[in-house]
């Protein structure tokens, strides 16, 4: 197994998708931070309360949390990994080199959540350089412990998780543009229209967005899971996924 | 056995009995079975359409097929400890194409758990040392021919299957090929399979084919035994500068013969023997001779016609079937 996940690893570094993908995952991570600190403590139109102050938990939660926005390119990242194989064919290859093919979809999953690792800590580490300048130079820099590392803590798993998911819906749906499109169809039409009607919204905490809010806001929304719960489901549905996936590449013909 | 590089795999033979696959409701391949001895190339025959590459990923374990088995010294693909180093297959030019040649080599190394140097060795093996660094995606599909090929002896394996693995390649390329196929087998003592629609091909590769025509076997033996027992008359060709004379002694013999404008005899029903005899016996001198068509390649139209999936029209020799490998893909 060990030489597989090295395989798989040197597959993701032979290619420069992951370069493009990180860069982007760390400029999303620094640009919403940018966008929230510069926001912070102004009022909309009307009066109404924006984005909380610099300096108030709520703000940094929020400043904290922004690395969970990228999460989608991680996802991005698990789909192509596993749809290249079918994309190129180098299925064939693959799945004559180790014809358990169930050990193939394992050791993607393996190398794709390890590999998550360091991407994931250089996008926090982006996000936290942004918002310890920015807003230190708005008056409050804020600390690194407690409640700010749990949420940095969360954001970081989030990433890493939807690496996992990611290789498993592209083992699941083998079309690497249907499966990029689905993805991001589901993720910002479906997801938005059931968490806003109201007689279904209760199904919302339930999916992989939902338990998304549950890990890493838990003042927001209180219709949602604890943190802890949002975690295992989150880890679930990768799993879940993952599973499907290997379950049909197992069966499926491959020509 | 001056070959060097090896120090002679162990034989290992191929044997496939029975199989069987349905897709849809064409049946692609029918109670198929046959063998592949060591130490010889086996051409895997047959026209487009045939069931060859279907029957290849089969013997592969990439299809399950309905009925039957394929094995290796009795045991299948998917149950074989050391694939890699027992099996090395050539399917389909299948590469990232923005992956180096050398890269793809090293991948396939780590994950069968052999030395990443492995992959230089064949990229020289195969003649792509200078391009292995270069992205897969600008190869031509020559070099693809050949990356596909460095990647199924990484194991240095005892067994080779190929499919088609002339396509693309220029003359020289064929004849590279031809040569390093029969080194393989022949001072190496491997057991080589190659599949291809063009007897011509096989007739100079293989020491043994399996013919097959809508996914059943037709026939298999020795390109010998064929040759041998496709002695039929065809259509010989003669070249005389005593042309007129030669019609005449020919048809005298009771052969067909005529004449054509630029000279050329044509003697239908006949072999070069019997016309090489008529034309000795009536001492008229011959500057050509030779038959149109093999009787093997005449045999194999004859064992094939007619058993294409999609037949353009009447299958006769040089018709051509529509090929339904594309649609697979």
């Amino acid at each position: 197994m060990t030489a597989l996940v090295r395989a798989e690893w040197t597959k993701l570094f032979t290619t420069r998708v992951w370069i493009g993908l990180t860069i982007g995952a760390c400029v999303m991570a620094g640009g919403f931070a940018t966008l929230f600190t510069a926001l912070a403590g102004s009022e909309q139109d009307g009066g109404q309360p924006g984005l909380p102050a610099v300096g108030t938990p709520q703000y940094e939660e929020l400043a904290f949390s922004v690395a969970a926005n990228a999460s989608v390119l991680l996802l991005i990242l698990g789909i192509i990994g596993m749809t290249q194989e079918y994309r190129h064919r180098t299925a064939t290859p693959t799945f004559l080199t180790t014809p358990r093919r169930g050990r193939v979809v394992v050791a993607k999953l393996l190398a794709y959540a390890t590999a998550a690792v360091p991407i994931a800590l250089l996008v926090l580490a982006v996000n936290v350089v942004v918002v310890l300048v920015y807003a230190g130079a708005r008056g409050a820099a804020p600390s690194l412990g407690g409640d700010n590392l749990r949420t940095l803590g969360a954001g970081g798993l989030v990433l890493v998780v939807f690496a996992v998911i990611g290789v498993g819906v592209g083992a699941l749906l083998r079309n690497q543009v249907g499966a990029i499109v689905g993805a991001l169809v589901y993720l910002y039409v479906v997801e938005p229209i059931i968490s806003s009607i109201g007689a279904i919204q209760g199904a919302y905490k339930w999916l992989p967005g939902g338990a998304v809010q549950a890990i890493t806001s838990d003042f927001q929304a209180p219709d949602l899971l604890e943190p802890w719960q949002g975690a295992l489901l989150l880890v679930g549905y990768g799993l879940v996924a993952a599973l499907l996936g290997t379950l049909l590449a197992v069966r499926r013909d491959v020509s | 056995m001056a070959s060097g590089t090896t120090a002679g795999p162990r034989p290992v033979r191929i044997e496939v009995s029975g199989l069987t696959k349905t897709f849809g409701t064409v049946r692609a391949v029918s109670d198929l079975g046959f063998t592949v001895e060591p130490g010889s190339v086996t051409g895997f025959l047959g026209p487009n359409g045939a069931g060859k590459t279907t029957t290849l990923r089969m013997v592969l374990g990439l299809i399950t097929p309905d009925a039957g088995s394929a094995t290796f010294d009795g045991v299948p693909y998917a149950a074989l400890r050391e694939p890699v180093r027992t099996v090395g297959a050539v399917l389909e030019t299948a590469f990232h194409p923005a992956r180096s040649g050398r890269d793809h080599l090293r991948v396939y190394s780590r994950a069968a758990g052999i030395p990443v140097a492995r992959a230089d060795e064949v990229l020289e093996r195969v003649g792509l040392t200078t391009a292995g660094r270069r992205r897969a995606g600008g190869y031509s599909l020559g070099m693809r021919q050949r990356l596909a090929l460095a990647t199924a002896l990484l194991g240095d394996p005892p067994v080779l299957v190929l499919d088609e693995p002339a396509n693309g390649l220029d003359p020289e390329g064929i004849l590279w090929l031809r040569g390093f196929l029969r080194h393989l087998a022949h001072d190496e003592g491997r057991t080589v399979l190659v599949s291809s629609h063009l007897l011509s091909e096989m007739e100079q590769t293989a020491d043994r084919v399996v013919i097959v025509g809508a996914g059943r076997l037709v026939r298999q033996g020795s390109i010998t035994e064929l040759r041998s027992g496709a002695q039929g008359a065809g259509t010989v060709l003669v070249r005389s500068p005593e042309a007129d004379r030669l019609v005449a002694v020919l048809s005298g013999a009771g052969l067909a013969a005529t004449r054509g404008d630029d000279g050329l005899v044509t003697v239908e029903g006949a072999t070069p023997a019997d016309v090489g005899a008529r034309a000795f016996a009536g001492q008229v001198e011959l500057h050509e001779l030779r038959a149109e068509s093999t009787g093997l390649e005449e045999l194999y139209f004859r064992l094939t016609a007619g058993q294409e999936q999609f037949s353009a029209g009447a299958a006769a020799p040089g018709a051509t079937a529509v090929t339904t490998e594309g649609a697979s893909r």
